[in-house]
């Protein structure tokens, strides 16, 4: 059998996921981050895999990889059908609702008047599942970046976003309207290979749950 | 323009292929061995239409449906076991005893385009109806692991894992029902994170969730460390099916509490076989609650292998079907009446014949031969054989 592979998304939540991995003793040094080699050998019978993060999801649900290291905000626009394991607490954000500060009373007057507001955002199918929830109308614009943009340009009266800090939004002029979600790194595994390769990926478990509730205290 | 919308469309819609005889004779085989085996425990075949109504079927996302002309919505079937409960509930409202039924059939499935996923799917399974106990459960399992068995499947000890949604059921009892069936949700979509959080944010003491956490990561001999009537349950059907069918292995079936399928309609005893290649090949387990939204209470178990899955690992661990019997391609002759009693002769003598040249051979060893008279043909080797000798040889 091929080695436990193990999915980690590049970019913002790459360093936090290898110091987690170093915690519980798997070798990450052969992992550069910006590297070109972008699947290595972990020793001990587990090789790495590199992706962006929106992919991690696909890896992991496919079988093309055995676990994964993936913010909970990527499963959630991804629907992808994997098991979250363990919530390992870095990469903290949310998707929030956001609107222009003191416009909320006049889009919700707008929204009276024309039964549906227009709401920007890079994750359709999170705005989505949250307004149908919430019973309201609205029509999703997809953009592909800088959502937060669309209400002073006049593309949409409402954004769909993620914040760590909410910099961005205060930069923009914008207030949260409510939140949707709270998001952090997961461990993930494909269903199969945690049920089929459970001797080899307890032990993971186990140990990163652990360093994640030690980082809680 | 015109040119490029006159071209013909070659490929089949996405998540559909077709498939090449060299597969479909291999599927043929293992259809043939899951048929029979099926049978030989007493299940019998049934045939379901392809299309029901929408609004019959428990999980309308994942349907392919259209409007009948009449302006009813229908649906391809998404699954056997839905069909047969309503089918159950009402031909065989009134049968008191168990009812055995097995089916060998294709069904659809809506799937996002661009996943490289299929949307045809061919399910072989049976359903046990009317029986509930342990004996039946086992009997259901076991006829599985016979069934993959059979079809060349090698098992390991990690192959068929047995859980038992009661057990999951109980570990989050203190809550209360409406937050219970949320968690359970979550477990069934498995987001173990959130379904643990929701416990604790319904008030679930820390020490109920920890144990709750703790039993579902539960695998192998860790079950005897559990307690509950449930746990021992799962623990005799495993035993017992091991001794409907010993099987090739020494120890088949892991219990292993964390094995929540995605399905809702499971209510006791659920099982899969995985493949380290392929994923999920087979599921099942007991769903008594299923025939009783069709208007007729029942208890059921039963099972589904995926064929083509099945099939793939068969392929990843490089099995061929038992060897079919080679083809005779025949030369014809100049006279044609000889060329076609030769024919009829080889085929008497119990040899397959095929008449000119064969460009799709499906995998399937050829014999070239030419024909000589009525009863004799030449070999590419220079040799003349009649029809007895050629299928005495070619038996061999």
């Amino acid at each position: 059998m091929r080695p436990l592979r193990f999915a980690l998304a590049q970019g913002l939540l790459l360093n936090d996921a290898l110091a987690a991995l170093r915690a519980i003793a798997l070798d990450v040094s052969r992992v550069t981050p910006g590297g070109r080699r972008l699947v290595v050998d972990g020793g001990g019978n587990v090789e790495f895999v590199l992706a962006r993060p929106s992919d991690i999801a696909t890896y992991v649900e496919r079988g093309a990889a055995d676990l994964g290291i993936v913010g909970k905000d990527v499963l959630m626009e991804s629907g992808a059908r994997v098991l979250e394991l363990v919530d390992l607490h870095f990469g903290a954000c949310r998707f929030v609702v956001a609107a222009p500060r003191g416009a909320l009373e006049r889009s919700l007057d707008e929204y009276r008047h024309l039964g549906s507001l227009e709401v920007a955002t890079k994750y359709p199918r999170v705005a989505e599942a949250h307004f149908r929830a919430r019973g309201l109308e609205v029509e999703i614009v997809k953009v592909a970046g800088s959502a937060e943009v669309a209400p002073q340009v006049g593309l949409a009266d409402w954004i769909v976003d993620l914040v760590a800090t909410g910099g961005t939004l205060r930069a923009n002029d914008l207030a949260i309207v409510e939140e949707i979600a709270a998001c952090s790194a997961r461990l993930i595994a494909n269903p199969a290979s945690y049920h089929y390769r459970r001797a080899e990926i307890a032990p993971l478990v186990e140990k990163l749950a652990e360093w994640a509730s030690s980082t809680q205290r | 323009m015109e040119s490029a919308s006159q071209r013909p469309l070659l490929s089949p819609p996405r998540g559909f292929r077709d498939v090449l005889p060299t597969e479909a004779r291999e599927l043929r085989v293992i259809e043939q061995t899951l048929t029979g085996t099926f049978a030989a425990s007493g299940y019998m075949p049934l045939e379901p239409p392809m299309i029901e109504y929408s609004a019959a079927q428990p999980a309308p996302e994942r349907l392919i449906q259209f409007l009948d002309t009449d302006g009813s919505l229908v649906a391809l079937r998404p699954d056997l076991t839905t069909a047969v409960a309503r089918l159950v509930a009402q031909r065989y409202r009134e049968t008191a005893g168990a009812l055995r039924l097995s089916y060998f059939a294709r069904v659809f499935r809506e799937q996002p385009a661009m996943t490289a996923t299929e949307r045809e799917v061919v399910q072989a399974g049976v359903e046990l109806i009317g029986a509930s106990g342990p004996i039946a459960d086992a009997e259901v399992l076991a006829l599985l692991v016979e069934s993959l068995e059979r079809s060349g499947l090698r098992l390991d000890g990690s192959t068929i894992h047995v859980g038992h949604v009661g057990v999951v059921r109980r570990l989050f009892a203190p809550l209360d029902e409406e937050p219970r069936s949320e968690v359970l949700g979550a477990l069934r979509a498995g987001d173990l994170v959130g379904a643990l959080r929701r416990a604790r944010e319904a008030g679930m003491a820390r020490e109920d969730t920890a144990r709750a956490q703790a039993a579902l990561g539960v695998v192998g001999r860790g079950v005897e460390q559990l307690e509950g009537g449930d746990v021992e349950e799962l623990r005799h059907v495993v035993h017992l099916a091991r001794e409907r069918w010993p099987g090739s292995v020494e120890v088949w079936g892991l219990p292993n509490i964390g094995l929540v399928p995605a399905l809702p309609y499971y209510t006791g005893i659920v099982f899969e076989a995985l493949h380290p290649a392929v994923g999920v090949i087979a599921s099942g387990g007991r769903y008594d609650l299923l025939i009783g939204t069709y208007g007729a209470p029942r208890p059921a178990t039963g099972f589904a292998i995926d064929v083509l899955r099945l099939h793939r690992a068969l392929f990843a661990e490089g099995w061929r079907p038992a060897t079919a019997s080679p083809l005779v391609t025949l030369r014809p002759g100049d006279d044609e009446r000889v060329t076609m009693r030769c024919a009829a002769c080889l085929r008497a003598a119990g040899l397959s014949v095929a008449i000119g040249d064969v460009a799709e051979t499906a995998g399937i060893a050829l014999v070239a031969a030419a024909v000589v008279d009525e009863r004799r043909v030449k070999l590419g080797d220079g040799r003349t054989l009649d029809a007895i000798t050629l299928a005495r040889e070619l038996a061999t």
